[in-house]
């Protein structure tokens, strides 16, 4: 009889078990959002306005737009539409973030360790974030290979990505890569660079490096050479930022050393994509400008580190005064859900207008990333990937209500309570099992707490390098 | 002069032949023969003849010079193959690589050196792709036993360190010698998604990956260049003799599987996309969620070694502990269910015990045969199945005129706790079984085991060396136990860590509880185990898994 029940029950349980995500089963739908109070990013703020998303793609957005035959409606008065968030620094769905081995391992990328059951995707999605730079650490001078994804939850991993953003690679000065904060370990040899200036010196010595690599190819390829060179996988990427084609994300804290940076970008002709931290930026922002560099920033954290000392509130208002493009950037699972309230931050701050202090947390960081064709902004023409708030995006009272990428919901929050009822009946049923009960009495140590995992993962960006990088979480 | 020697000679050989070939005919008779190639024959024989099966039919005629065995209508089936073991590779010589140097000392620096043999190679010891497991073998190892008495003969078995673990063999287990015992070698380059320690390259998963794909792109290059030399070396430089990256280019050429030990959804995933990124022959070990990607699998033609080492909750969590994660939950009920999804969406599957206790793997095949496996597929995916998955199927795997004599005898239903595997032939060697005195008995109290009496169950008191097979990093250690009446008391120490345990005496066994500390956490386990002989062999279930352990008491 108890068999019969056990077995009654995981016939249950087979059912309930391979049940989709809520998510997977909107996709393809096309969406009609009615009466919003649209905040476009690029148009100012449309009152009673409706956007309609059909095949992925923003078709139509004004007053009255009447519903195509079999098209989702939400009604959205009384309610906040803006860009989907992009957060330009994120270590978040990765099962290692360094490579701390090596000064310069851009051979690895964080495309081969996305995991796509991390929970912090959705909570992302919760806080209106709907693509991310998902980054390399900063333990090494040049670190590994970036992934611009979107937070399609409950996709398959390949469906993250995004096809036709530009490849990107981190660099790191500073602290962290002459691992001014971690203990040398017994019996292992400190690895160079362990200055500032022995970092600089590592990335021109990678940049030459790649120089004569290429020239080996060119060789070959005009029939110089008999034997194809090695397919050299570190200095492949490096080819491609020295041509331009291949976006560098450049952790540092320390404006001299991102003014070094770009003299050396300078130097092999290209330019720094992107600054991140550069919480003294300020200093240097017409330079940066006349780079044509963006900078990521925090819009707090001020002193939270020896380098990041001089940071003061108001570096995204100079720099933004100064014509840079300038985003806000969580480098957190946590704060990533929040990124909304630093852009209000920017505001206060000296008063960057609220169309401006958007854009840091939607357009800036697509046209850092070089996303802005397709997503950033609410307009004809380009994806589908908006956020419904209950009220005005900087108001610390606001909540996302639905965050959609490319037409598709990928959190509800109505779902979602339907979901936390779902999921405890079916803990219930699943907690009975013989397989998830307990043999005899007597109790283990409790479970690391997800959460305290968590924060110490997001502690390697600080300089607290996570060697092995997280390997194989079983 | 001469011919005195050549008399000699041939008077040895004959001495030996004799030696090795007494009693070499047997005929199992009165047996339901389960031949998994043909029909089921309901009651019939078997003989075996130097080493093979001579024939099988249920008027097959016994041989006069055949030792025969009625066997009452118990089964035969072919000899059972777990499809992926660390069997026979020395545990003291694995845990010296495995192991953290305590202390730092010169001890510590000489193991290290006899762990990692001299080698030329270009690249770090976990990166070494040339590495044979036949090398690393040892005849008469005693880790076979507890298989082989468990009705296992034939097992594929590779090492356990370093990213490429090295190439693996399919063994029989029984030889007086390596190259006796093994059926083929190589089977596979296996690879484990592991770094190679701590600073140094690769030392993240993430570099694990980069660090593969640019040896395999480095041996496309290699093989190119010394086909270029090989066909005109003149005003070519020549290229290197790189027996690491020359060991990729079986795998580059499809002439040899890369098996890939991934668990997880995205573990295959990415393997997946490694094996098609190089155009190989892929494999999946372990596969506890390959169900998931059965579509792909099917697609790419990719076969699953796939694990009966399922996850269940082992220990009660503390009061104040967070509840275990549904998707743990989730994960604990739909892995036994994952062979017959594999099944019905056409995937090709071998099981393998995954380290779990010889009993565990043929009671969890049950376990998949409840979760909506036919009985049929699961006895295949351990026989027949798994032969053809490891290429050895002309030889082994089915009871066929001709195939090697791997036959074991079953008493009771095979994927029943209380089976018994009462005769078991490897190679047409027979080895006795003798059957526990428990299982004459029925079952639970009353049932006529009196442990503390005479003669009942074992006596437990001794000391014992035993293995633990901790994945990856085998350990030893020694249990001693002192019995009183049903109450066992006495300590575990392992890895130098003592803790006390306590429990009772089982029929024919025991079972204890203890609290150890490994690499600096606590852990509530259980001990079950069996003692035969002075053979200790059981199963330490922990919150971190299952693991099988083994050794022998000191005399």
């Amino acid at each position: 009889m108890k068999k019969a029940t056990a077995y009654y029950l995981m016939l249950l349980l087979l059912v309930a078990g391979l049940r989709l995500p809520a998510a997977a089963q909107s996709k393809g739908q096309d969406v009609l959002i009615r009466n919003a109070t649209v905040m476009t990013a690029v148009k100012g703020t449309m009152e009673g306005t409706d956007i309609l998303i059909q095949n992925g793609k923003i078709t139509k957005i004004g007053k009255g737009i009447a519903a195509p035959a079999g098209v989702k409606t939400i009604d959205a008065t009384g309610k906040y539409v803006t860009p989907g968030i992009i957060d330009c620094h994120s270590h978040t769905m990765l099962d290692a973030i360094n490579e701390g081995s090596l000064s310069v391992t851009s051979m690895t990328g964080t495309r081969d360790v996305l995991n796509n059951t991390d929970i912090t995707i959705y909570r992302a999605l919760a806080g209106g974030v709907t693509a991310a730079n998902i980054l390399h650490g900063s333990a090494n001078s040049i670190g590994g290979k970036n992934t611009t994804v979107k937070f399609k939850w409950g996709h398959p991993i390949e469906d993250y990505p995004i096809a036709d953003a530009p490849p990107g690679v981190k660099f790191a000065l500073g602290e962290n890569p002459k691992r001014s904060n971690s203990q040398p370990q017994p019996g292992v040899q400190p690895r160079y660079p362990q200055t500032r200036m022995g970092v600089i010196e590592t990335d021109r010595d990678a940049l030459i490096r790649a120089r004569d690599y290429k020239q080996q190819w060119d060789d070959y390829r005009a029939g110089k050479t008999k034997v194809p060179p090695r397919k050299d996988l570190e200095l492949d990427p490096l080819v491609e930022v020295i041509e331009g084609k291949r976006l560098v994300h450049a952790h540092g804290y320390r404006s001299d050393e991102h003014l070094n940076l770009m003299l050396l970008a300078d130097e092999f002709n290209f330019k720094v994509a992107t600054l991140q931290h550069g919480l003294e930026a300020y200093k240097i922002a017409p330079e940066i400008a006349k780079h044509g560099t963006g900078v990521s920033i925090f819009t707090d954290s001020w002193s939270y580190k020896l380098e990041a000392y001089d940071a003061i509130p108001y570096d995204a208002y100079i720099l933004w005064k100064n014509g840079v493009v300038v985003s806000i950037n969580s480098d957190s699972d946590e704060r990533m859900r929040r990124l909304n309230l630093d852009a209000a931050k920017v505001e206060k701050y000296g008063g960057v207008p609220e169309q401006d202090a958007l854009q840091m947390i939607t357009l800036n960081p697509a046209k850092q990333l070089g996303i802005d064709k397709r997503t950033g902004s609410i307009e004809v023409g380009k994806d589908g990937d908006v956020v419904i708030w209950s009220g005005h995006p900087f108001s610390p009272y606001s909540r996302v209500e639905t965050t959609i990428i490319e037409g598709e919901t990928f959190f509800d929050r109505q779902l979602d309570a339907q979901h936390r009822i779902d999921m405890a009946k079916e803990r219930e049923a699943l907690e009975k099992l013989d397989v998830n009960r307990a043999p005899g009495s007597g109790g283990g140590p409790p479970r690391i707490p997800a959460e305290k995992r968590q924060s110490e993962r997001d502690r390697s960006e600080f300089g607290e390098d996570d060697e092995d990088g997280g390997g194989n979480n079983r | 002069m001469r011919s005195k020697l050549l008399l000699l000679s041939v008077a040895a050989v004959c001495l030996f032949t004799a030696a090795t070939s007494r009693a070499q005919t047997y005929a199992i008779t009165n047996a339901k023969i389960v031949t998994v190639s043909g029909a089921t024959i309901d009651r019939g024989t078997v003989v075996i003849r130097n080493g093979l099966i001579q024939s099988v039919g249920a008027n097959a005629a016994i041989p006069s010079d055949a030792q025969a065995f009625d066997v009452n209508g118990s089964t035969v089936y072919p000899g059972f193959i777990d499809a992926l073991t660390n069997l026979g590779i020395a545990a003291a010589a694995t845990q010296q690589q495995g192991g953290r140097p305590n202390g730092g000392g010169g001890g510590g620096q000489q193991q290290a050196q006899q762990a990692a043999p001299a080698s030329n190679s270009n690249y770090p010891a976990a990166l070494r792709p040339e590495t044979l497991v036949d090398d690393e073998i040892r005849a008469g190892d005693p880790s076979y036993d507890a298989s082989r008495n468990a009705g296992i003969t034939t097992v594929l078995t590779v090492s356990r360190s370093g990213i490429f673990n090295g190439q693996s063999a399919v063994i029989d287990l029984a030889g007086d010698s390596v190259s006796e015992m093994i059926l083929r070698s190589p089977f596979g380059e296996h690879v484990t998604y592991t770094t190679a320690g701590f600073g140094t390259y690769p030392g993240s998963l993430m570099g694990t990956f980069s660090a593969l794909r640019q040896m395999f792109y480095d041996a496309q290059r290699l093989q190119t260049w010394q086909k270029m030399y090989a066909s005109d070396p003149k005003g070519i430089k020549r290229p290197e003799a790189d027996k690491s990256l020359e060991a990729l280019f079986p795998l580059l050429n499809r002439q040899m599987p890369i098996v890939f030990n991934a668990n997880t959804e995205r573990e295959i995933v990415r393997s997946l996309d490694f094996i098609k990124e190089f155009n190989l022959l892929g494999v999946i070990a372990g596969g506890q969620e390959a169900w998931k990607q059965s579509d792909r699998l099917k697609a790419m033609n990719v076969p699953v070694i796939l694990s009966l080492n399922f996850p269940k909750r082992t220990a009660a969590n503390a009061p104040d502990a967070d509840p275990d994660p549904l998707e743990l939950l989730r994960f604990r009920a739909e892995t036994p269910k994952g062979a017959g999804r594999l099944a019905a969406a056409g995937v090709k599957f071998a099981f393998t015990s995954g380290g779990a206790a010889p009993a565990d793997f043929f009671a969890n095949a049950g376990k998949a045969v409840d979760g909506g496996l036919s009985r049929d597929a699961a006895i295949r995916a351990m026989t027949l199945g798994s032969a053809e998955l490891l290429g050895i199927a002309d030889r082994t795997g089915s009871i066929e005129p001709g195939k090697i004599a791997n036959l074991v005898v079953i008493k009771g239903d095979v994927f029943g706790r209380d089976k018994f595997a009462s005769h078991v032939f490897v190679d047409g060697k027979y080895f006795e079984q003798k059957e526990p005195t428990s299982n004459r008995g029925a079952r639970g109290p009353g049932g006529g085991v009196n442990p503390g009496g005479g003669g009942g169950g074992p006596q437990l008191t001794g000391s014992y060396n035993i293995t633990v097979e901790i994945p990856g990093q085998p350990t030893t250690g020694t249990l001693t136990l002192q019995q009183d009446g049903t109450n066992v008391t006495g300590s575990l120490n392992l890895g130098g860590s003592v803790s006390p345990v306590k429990g009772q005496a089982t029929a024919g066994g025991f079972n204890l509880t203890s609290s150890v500390t490994f690499q600096g956490t606590s852990l509530n386990i259980t001990l079950n185990g069996s003692l035969n002989g002075n053979n200790i062999v059981g199963n330490i279930d922990s919150p971190a898994g299952a693991v099988s352990f083994s050794g022998t008491k000191n005399p």
